[in-house]
């Protein structure tokens, strides 16, 4: 039987401390605030390429499609989650592999 | 009249709300799938195109529609669509794209909007010239359906084309998976031809996949009030787009976006004092000598951006963004690119890709190549730091 998450595929949301503490911790911040697609996409990928295996990305966002593209795009390249603030900002977290 | 513009409201808010809670965007459909073979939106795209096309033809064959779009066809589209689809990439949405998300909050796609806006009067002032050389030059025949021009029932005709269309991509699909399992069990895949076995493979993960979506839509159901304010299937999109166009073409016509909005920029002109029925384009063509006026199709494109707006508030997703200065020649190139270049095709994704081929028109079969082409070269400039996997 297979779950939602095989279905939908979407990346892990955060809490909203889990989210605080993790931003701290990140080795690279890239505002993506007032950008849209496929900036981002993009952005995320050349971002991937300066950091070490293991950093931390992390983007900030107001454009509601990248919280999907953003992860799809990196594809096996990083680890993504997600955190919504519920008020038209999003994080996405990318992990590199 | 009343009945109608109610019509228009249902249609506009419900297509508004589909939209943006399955970011049911040409871009990203086209531009994801080329960039890193993201196929999500592509699929709703596909959907919605192949569904509204079935019921159409049923619509059709039984006389519940008002009328067919048809242009005339030749090179137009070609060179009009690759205008445009290389705009709505660089802008960063479609023209149904750029008006859900000026409903969403995006200052960034009411600039958009206004270039488009720009585009449709440039064009309209050139128009007289261009008829007479570009148009003229360009044009090979009259505009037709195939549901016109064939003597098969529409709803069979519609149908034929939907299993072709699924059995392509079957096809597509199952090959891509047979090729990937050659290297893993090469005995198995040598004793049946790849050839033969492509459909079958893709057949069975189509089943496979949309037995799935229809499980997980059947979870969702279960928790209405949270599942409403996630992000939706493109698929789920899609149903829904295709409830309110059927709708729409029993009542009034074929979806379409920019022509409305360009009638919407004749309107705006008029009211601040310029003759807008004096221009061929406005007077003759786009209100058909009726008079620069509110007609019904202005009246639900205004309502996609209502109910595009209803349904982010809901989502949370509602804010007002102020874009980044480097996006703004994003907005305005874009945009008068997608403006002129729906004039000169006619048409717009909306118009040529998902109405034109859900209603057969050979003017939207080329059209629809001429904007897909013009996506993947953008896509391909765009990521040219990067690459793209297609």
């Amino acid at each position: 039987m297979p779950s939602i998450d095989d279905v939908t595929d979407t990346p892990d949301e955060l809490s909203d401390d889990q989210a605080e503490e993790l931003l701290e911790k990140a080795d690279l911040v890239q505002d993506m605030m007032g950008e849209v697609c496929p900036y981002p996409q993009v952005e995320a990928k050349k971002g991937l390429q300066q950091i070490e295996s293991g950093d931390l990305l992390v983007q900030e966002t107001d454009h509601v499609p990248c919280t999907e593209n953003v992860p799809r795009a990196v594809g096996d390249d990083a680890d993504a989650q997600v955190w919504r603030s519920g008020d038209a900002v999003y994080r996405i977290y990318l992990r590199k592999r | 009249m009343v009945s109608t513009l109610l019509v228009a409201a249902i249609v506009g808010i419900a297509l508004g709300a589909f939209l943006q809670k399955g970011r049911f965007c040409f871009v990203n459909a086209f531009r994801d799938f080329f960039a890193y073979k993201d196929s999500r939106v592509t699929k709703g795209v596909l959907a919605a195109t192949l569904l509204t096309m079935v019921f159409w033809g049923i619509a059709y064959q039984f006389g519940y529609y008002q009328g067919f779009w048809t242009p005339d066809w030749g090179l137009t589209g070609l060179v009009g669509g690759f205008i445009f689809g290389v705009g709505m990439t660089y802008a960063g949405g479609c023209a149904s794209g750029t008006l859900y998300r000026a409903g969403e909050g995006y200052l960034q796609f009411w600039l958009t909007l206004l270039f488009m806006g720009v585009g449709y009067a440039g064009f309209t002032v050139a128009f007289p010239t261009l008829e007479s050389t570009y148009f003229e030059a360009l044009t090979f025949g009259t505009g037709a359906t195939l549901f016109e021009l064939t003597s098969v029932p529409g709803s069979l005709l519609a149908l034929g084309v939907a299993v072709a269309a699924v059995l392509v991509y079957a096809t597509l699909t199952g090959r891509a998976s047979t090729a990937a399992a050659f290297g893993e069990r090469a005995d198995t895949a040598q004793l049946t031809p790849t050839a033969l076995l492509a459909p079958v493979v893709g057949l069975r993960g189509f089943v496979r996949g949309t037995v799935a979506y229809f499980r997980g839509l059947a979870r969702a159901w279960r928790h209405p009030v949270a599942s409403s304010k996630q992000p939706w299937d493109p698929r789920t999109a899609a149903l829904g787009i295709t409830a309110a166009a059927v709708l729409w073409f029993s009542q009034v016509s074929i979806v379409g976006v920019t022509g409305p909005e360009a009638r919407w920029t004749g309107y705006l002109l008029s009211r601040v004092g310029v003759d807008a029925g004096s221009f061929d384009y406005w007077g003759s063509v786009l209100f058909q000598g009726q008079g620069v006026g509110m007609t019904v199709d202005m009246v639900m494109i205004g309502f996609v951006i209502v109910g595009a707006f209803l349904a982010a508030l809901w989502s949370g997703d509602f804010s007002v963004r102020v874009p980044k200065r480097r996006r703004l020649p994003n907005a305005v190139v874009g945009g008068l690119m997608m403006g002129a270049g729906s004039r000169l095709a006619p048409g717009c994704n909306i118009g040529n890709i998902y109405s034109g081929i859900a209603e057969l028109s050979i003017h939207s079969f080329i059209a629809a190549v001429g904007i897909v082409a013009g996506v993947y070269v953008m896509t391909h400039w765009i990521y040219r730091e990067v690459g793209c996997a297609i």
